[in-house]
């Protein structure tokens, strides 16, 4: 991504005069621009706006409103409560996550003659949409009569008690990113330079001293590229919640985002949408200067 | 690899430490599917014994799930959105791509400021605004709407400019001095020349919005409107305690997916793989 930004400012030659050839560049980028305003600056500047006003239900103004709104969101008690569920799915997830994909990468990370089944088996949860998985988990880890108890010999009620449906939940979380940090991962190993490699093998690195010492430490912007997307789609989860479990059992599996949902489409509640639609914009922007300055620090 | 040495006894256990862990991961990554593909040929008593593959299979399932009253239509409207929006965000991403590359006009760095921006915006957080727009303007239950927050992309169009400058200005001059149209040096010239580039975007386009659940699910309310991954979950078949037929629908709408997966997976590792 930042890449591609430095290249565009290439000095090209555009005859220039006539009105016409004037007029043409805005007509280019127009389809562009008129999207973008649509459905990202005008909800964006509307929302914030909205934010600090005051607002019936069918959306007249009635007047400003200070910050009564987000005060009024964060004496929620559902509210508080949806950001600490959020923030345990996210430490139960990002790491587990992180651990599963970078283990399966460098399990792979030597090409062989049978190489390609578990590299495709790996990378096979890319093809299961989000919609499938979460039905299929919620088939699977039923509750007591579930086949994954059978199997197992547990008696978990999994996602009919509460922290049964966290467990289920970040696992599912696993699932759905699996295949795409392990083929970033799996690639970024084997693009590493093999001369940098052999060089350490002969220096008598082996094994998991040549990929603790050697490896990952340089493949280690990779890994942080499938940290900061786990991360990104922790701190969003909400689609798989709506089919899993639907925020409960009691609340349990209710994250920020799945309140936001609620509040805005179940509720109907204006003040709370407008207020968190806002906070998440703020932190959002925030968290992509952070890795953008931090991603160019390393280049 | 090169250098084949002759293992020592510890380098064998650890060889087979490492193939027992890889079995042990790859069995926990395809149980769900392996679960998937075999119950969809369960018969309703089979899920409640302890076993994974059916003894007779029963392909009532598919049947089942293949004359529901509105699979085909969620299929129909996937595989249409899917290509409407992987065509149009093309043509949006490679007209805008082109202007910021090879054209020169009043206000380019704003314009293009503010088109990053958005970048910094998830769609998540603006859901509510944009179902508004989309009902304000009366494309609830279109595929217009479904499509619509997908229609344009920053990363996209980053992605194109970086392709399109790489190419420099000589290409584009000597089209000029031809007298070719912008449209036409794009059509002719450019695009031939970041094929696998614009491909790829569109596949990607493609297949996020084939598989996109929560904005489809907020802007149709009509079963015929329905996209296959918000059907998927509102077949009735779990309801009426008919999981075979809901895990064919699965397996359905899953397959065709591995199929594609296993013939890109080539191309996608040797697009990633830096050599």
């Amino acid at each position: 991504m930042t890449c591609a930004c430095k290249a565009y400012r290439l000095p090209l030659v555009t005859p220039s005069g006539s009105l016409k050839y004037k007029i043409k560049p805005y007509l280019f980028i127009a389809p562009a621009v008129i999207l973008a305003a649509l459905f990202w600056w005008y909800p964006s500047a509307k929302g914030f706006v909205s934010s600090f006003l005051t607002m019936s239900n069918s959306g007249k103004v009635m007047g400003f409103a200070g910050l009564k709104n987000y005060i009024m969101l964060f004496s929620d008690r559902n509210f508080l409560k949806s950001i600490w569920t959020t923030l345990r799915f996210v430490l139960l997830f990002v790491p587990l996550n992180t651990v599963l994909t970078v283990l399966a990468a460098s399990l792979t990370r030597r090409r062989s003659k049978l190489s390609f089944i578990p590299e495709y088996l790996f990378f096979s949860p890319v093809a299961i949409s989000l919609s499938a998985y979460s039905l299929l988990f919620r088939e699977m880890f039923r509750g007591e009569a579930s086949v994954v108890n059978r199997i197992f010999g547990l008696d978990s009620g999994w996602i009919t008690d509460p922290t049964g449906a966290m467990v289920t939940l970040v696992i599912l979380g696993v699932f759905l990113d699996f295949g795409i940090d392990y083929i970033l991962l799996m690639c970024a190993f084997r693009s590493l330079d093999k001369n940098i490699i052999e060089a350490a093998r002969i220096d008598g690195a082996g094994g998991w001293s040549l990929l603790f010492g050697v490896e990952l430490p340089m493949i280690g912007k990779t890994v942080m590229v499938t940290v900061f997307l786990a991360l990104k789609d922790a701190l969003l989860i909400c689609a798989p919640i709506i089919i899993l479990t639907e925020g409960g059992p009691f609340r349990s599996t209710e994250t920020i985002m799945f309140y936001y949902y609620v509040e805005a489409f179940k509720s109907g509640n204006r003040a709370i949408q407008n207020s968190l639609s806002s906070l998440v914009l703020v932190i959002a922007a925030f968290a992509m200067i952070i890795y953008e300055r931090r991603g160019r620090k390393r280049q | 690899m090169s250098g084949k040495t002759v293992r020592k006894p510890v380098d064998t256990f650890k060889f087979i430490l490492r193939k027992v862990l890889l079995v042990i991961l790859a069995a926990m990554v395809v149980f769900p599917l392996v679960y998937m593909l075999s119950s969809s040929l369960f018969r309703p008593t089979d899920f409640n014994r302890l076993h994974l593959f059916p003894d007779t299979p029963n392909f009532a399932n598919y049947a089942k799930a293949l004359s529901h009253r509105y699979f085909g239509h969620y299929m129909v409207n996937s595989v249409g959105t899917a290509l409407f929006a992987a065509v149009v965000r093309s043509v949006v991403v490679i007209l805008a791509a082109f202007a910021f590359t090879h054209l020169r006009f009043k206000g380019k760095n704003f314009f293009l400021g503010a088109l990053v921006l958005t970048l910094f915006v998830p769609q998540e957080a603006i859901l509510y605004q944009n179902y508004r727009t989309v009902a304000a303007l009366g494309l609830i239950d279109t595929w217009t709407g479904i499509v619509s927050t997908s229609l344009f992309s920053a990363a996209q169009m980053l992605l194109l400019m970086g392709a399109f400058s790489g190419i420099g200005k000589e290409p584009y001059d000597a089209a000029r001095i031809d007298g070719a149209t912008d449209l036409r040096y794009i059509a002719n010239v450019l695009i031939p020349m970041t094929g696998p580039v614009v491909l790829t975007m569109g596949i990607q386009t493609m297949i996020t919005t084939f598989n996109s659940y929560l904005w489809p699910l907020l802007v149709t309310n009509r079963p015929q409107s329905r996209t296959i991954q918000v059907g998927i979950t509102m077949l009735g078949f779990v309801e009426a305690s008919d999981i075979g037929a809901q895990m064919a629908a699965l397996t359905i709408v899953t397959v065709p997916f591995l199929v594609v997966l296993a013939l890109a997976k080539k191309r996608i590792e040797t697009a990633l793989i830096r050599s």
